[in-house]
């Protein structure tokens, strides 16, 4: 639920990747409203976030620019960016680490205004497993 | 505004984990994304979009729906609010139980009960009306 009385540059920023020239120049936030909701998900979707979202957005595989919804490209357009990558370690529900899941990858969306507001493992594409399913369509460009 | 190193942030996590209230199921509303992420067990997941509102989260222990994100909340309540305004019924102080959302969706672009998505949104009214979880909607513009 949206609180009211969060300020909207109330929260944290993580290191990332510049498309643009590949440094890691990016700066990445994420509201604090965001990070107490998933610190109440228990223990795997914590570590989730804790150790691999950082490490996605400092050593994607690819990224990805305009998110393609369907109509409603200008709020969606350009300026939407996937992060994707393929994490090293993975978490079971209690938090144990286990290996990375084959055949996925770990997306993080990033908004216009450089706000990571979701994670996730997704399906990769089978022809090649570093970048997610459906790629081709789903994304207006590709920046890295 | 605070800047964080990688382990600063897993240690900022662990904090937060600390001191976080026990999970219960949830939908929240996120204004960044313009979407509703509803959850319904404290589990890892992956996603798979079905249509252009919603992604399915499934168990990557179990491979059951345990949640979703709908996106493109705004336009998804101006649309129904033109189109199906007989649903603001069902919002009370600007909340909505989150199957009335999905039903509402199913309801307006009407799959094919034997499709895999007429059978996944089965599968989601299912656990989305099991944990009775409201959502906070965005407000109208």
């Amino acid at each position: 639920m949206p609180d009211p009385g969060e300020k909207r540059r109330d929260g944290i920023t993580l290191t990332a990747v510049e498309p643009k020239d590949g440094t890691m120049s990016c700066r990445i936030f994420i509201s604090h409203g965001r990070l107490q909701t998933v610190a109440s998900r228990g223990p795997g979707l914590v570590k989730e976030c804790a150790f691999i979202v950082p490490q996605i957005l400092s050593a994607p595989t690819c990224i990805f620019e305009g998110l393609r919804w369907e109509e409603d490209e200008d709020r969606w357009g350009y300026g939407w960016r996937c992060y994707c990558g393929l994490p090293t370690q993975a978490f079971r529900r209690d938090g144990t680490s286990i290996s990375p899941h084959t055949g996925r990858v770990y997306l993080v969306f990033v908004n216009d205004e450089a706000v990571a507001y979701n994670w996730r493992w997704e399906n990769a594409d089978p022809d090649n497993l570093k970048l997610p399913l459906n790629h081709e369509i789903r994304f207006k460009q590709r920046l890295l | 505004m605070n800047h964080m190193t990688a382990s600063e942030f897993a240690e900022h996590m662990a904090r937060l984990a600390e001191s976080a209230e026990p999970f219960k199921p949830t939908a929240t509303y996120d204004k960044d994304g313009d979407c509703i992420e509803f959850l319904a067990s404290p589990e890892p997941f992956y996603a798979e979009r079905i249509d252009d509102l919603v992604t399915v989260y499934y168990s990557l222990e179990t491979n059951e729906i345990i949640g979703s994100l709908i996106k493109g909340v705004s336009r998804f309540r101006k649309n129904l609010d033109e189109n199906l305004p007989g649903w603001v019924i069902e919002i009370i102080d600007g909340r909505v139980q989150i199957v009335h959302i999905f039903r509402a969706h199913v309801w307006q672009s009407n799959p094919d009960p034997a499709s895999l998505r007429g059978v996944t949104y089965r599968k989601l009214i299912k656990v989305a009306e099991e944990s009775g979880v409201e959502a906070q909607l965005c407000a109208v513009s």
